[in-house]
């Protein structure tokens, strides 16, 4: 096990060293010298140069990565261009909104597609209804499902708040409140495809011989489902669940932007569209190293699901 | 040869009347989709189907002219994605050792990183502009049609008659090019259309954020960005757009998902 969790991590830091150098190296020499941005375009080149200079942006690459990295590492990001805040400060703010709203609909996706694909009564009908949440959550875009429902919950019906969102110091009922449309959105399109990673699997492990002997033993089939088929068919959905966490980042981007929550996405955006260089950077590196750890603990949680992958590592 | 399913026959039906849409949008589209008029914000009627915009543009026509925009950029990227991802799945498959171990390193982290952001930075170095949307877009994808070809070169590779152009003294090349390529083209094929599926919804989410096609050009996740602002009183602005987004999707995701079905049946 040990030995399993040293190997990836191995594999890990190089890749993190290699994807954060690319990073650097791409929003550095793409957009300009971050003094080209400060001063304008009106800029004298002897300016441009004396700040390039001032700031050590005329070193070469490698080296601008090594002090960008080494002070990153001891927790000095840099300040923002257009706030003029210290990054790590705007990061650790951002962070928690962003890593609640993917906890929620992971979770939600996670549970209910195990639990209602697994359902014994009505059969036809919850596999007309995953089907159909499926199809939906595959194919209508984030920024669209999020404005339907906001249209529908909050403009329409008037029962939930329309956008924003409510700190936990306001209250936990209003915070959760403004919770429920943002994670709905979410969660609809990884619980499609989390159904059917899931259905596929639990149809395989249904035909197999000990679901059988447990029919013949006289079981009741909701104790067949949750019991028998559920622990032995769960496997490749904690992997797949474990990969989509990433993908989960994409997703809540736009999500943030429609309720306007200010989590990791909209950071990004705005410093997209504000040219921030230590912001894209700071943000970047989170996603990178997030990413990477993301994996390793589905690789980590699979081994202790499934004793063989243990022995063959 | 077996009734096709319902979800293709479906799927290819919604696709022509959608390419129809494009290709004759300036006889379809009761205005012009750029010209704005005093005629702002007017809610909709018998005219303006669904409404005008703040500067007075129909929305309709808008929606009409987006189609062309959305089903270039969707066809781009997916070609691009080809172009780049096949070959490198070629190589990678074909040679195995230490190239595939490396190729596939690099794929897999690049599968692994959250396509939208990926897209977002590369959107964000190279400037908004429809050849850079589909380029990027083509990026994004091209890691998930390499990963399929390397399977797919990895199955057709031990096949009898390889192993007979190889005993012939056929040069690797020459196999790859005569023998493996045409086997595995039939499943970038069918993964096509899926990737036309993801470039529009990845797209029209980017110009959702303001870094898509730039403006004044109908595009649809730009005027859902725009048309969201109104929410409350106009609501068709925001909500027409991102119904086609959601219809031209839905349509590419049924073709391609029945046609990888029936290739992973032949298979079989």
């Amino acid at each position: 096990m040990f030995a399993l969790v040293l190997s990836r991590i191995a594999v890990m830091v190089p890749n993190v060293i290699i994807l954060t150098f690319l990073l650097f190296a791409s929003v550095t020499s793409f957009l300009g010298t971050p003094a080209a941005i400060m001063l304008g375009e009106d800029a004298s080149p002897e300016s441009v140069a004396e700040l390039n200079a001032r700031f050590g942006f005329d070193q070469p690459i490698l080296t601008r990565y090594w002090n960008w990295m080494s002070a990153a590492l001891s927790g000095d990001l840099g300040r923002s261009y257009s706030t003029q805040q210290p990054v790590a400060r705007m990061i650790t703010d951002a962070l928690p909104l962003t890593l609640e709203l993917a906890l929620w609909a992971i979770l939600i996706a996670f549970f209910g597609a195990a639990l209602i694909n697994s359902a014994t009564f009505m059969k036809k009908s919850v596999d007309r209804f995953t089907s159909a949440v499926s199809i939906v959550g595959i194919t209508v875009p984030n920024f669209f499902l999020g404005l339907l429902l906001i249209y529908l919950f909050s403009v329409q019906l008037r029962l939930l708040p329309t956008t924003g969102w409510s700190p936990w110091s306001n209250g936990a009922v209003q915070h959760l409140l403004h919770m429920i449309l943002p994670v709905a959105t979410l969660s609809t399109f990884y619980f499609s495809s989390f159904s059917l990673v899931y259905k596929a699997e639990y149809q395989a492990v249904e035909n197999s011989l000990f679901i059988r002997a447990a029919r013949s033993k006289g079981l009741s089939e909701a104790r067949i489902s949750y019991r028998h088929i559920l622990p032995n068919s769960i496997l490749p959905l904690i992997t797949y669940a474990g990969l989509s966490l990433g993908q989960l980042v994409g997703g809540a981007v736009v999500t943030e932007t429609v309720f306007s929550m200010p989590g990791m996405g909209r950071l990004l955006v705005d410093a997209i569209s504000a040219r921030d260089f230590p912001v894209m950077l700071a943000v970047g590196m989170v996603i990178i190293v997030g990413v990477m750890l993301l994996n390793l603990v589905a690789d980590v949680t699979y081994s202790l699901v499934n004793p063989l992958v243990r022995t063959s590592a | 040869m077996r009734k096709p399913p319902f979800r293709l026959i479906l799927g290819l039906v919604l696709l022509a009347v959608i390419t129809l849409v494009a290709v004759f949008a300036p006889l379809i589209a009761p205005f012009h989709p750029t010209v704005t008029t005093v005629n702002v914000l007017a809610p909709p009627s018998a005219e303006n189907v669904l409404g005008t915009d703040q500067l007075g543009r129909d929305v309709l026509s808008r929606v009409i002219y987006g189609t062309r925009v959305s089903l270039q950029v969707g066809a781009a990227a997916a070609i691009v994605a080809v172009l780049i991802g096949a070959p490198l799945g070629l190589i990678a498959g074909f040679f195995r050792g230490w190239i595939d171990f490396f190729l596939v390193q690099i794929i897999d982290i690049f599968i692994a990183l959250p396509g939208l952001v990926l897209a977002l930075i590369i959107t964000a170095m190279l400037g908004p502009s429809v050849v850079n949307l589909a380029v990027t877009l083509g990026v994004v994808t091209a890691p998930t049609v390499a990963r399929l070809v390397r399977g797919q070169v990895f199955v057709v590779r031990e096949m009898v008659f390889v192993e007979a152009a190889r005993a012939t003294g056929a040069s690797p090349f020459w196999i790859i090019r005569h023998h493996i390529m045409p086997n595995t083209m039939r499943v970038v094929w069918a993964q096509f259309a899926i990737n036309v599926a993801f470039a529009i919804f990845t797209s029209a989410s980017l110009s959702f954020l303001g870094l898509g096609v730039p403006p004044p050009a109908p595009d649809w996740g730009g005027m859902v960005r725009d048309g969201s602002m109104f929410l409350p009183i106009l609501p068709l602005l925001s909500l027409g757009p991102g119904a086609a987004v959601a219809l031209t999707v839905l349509t590419f995701y049924l073709v391609g998902s029945s046609m990888n079905e029936a290739a992973s049946r032949n298979d079989r």
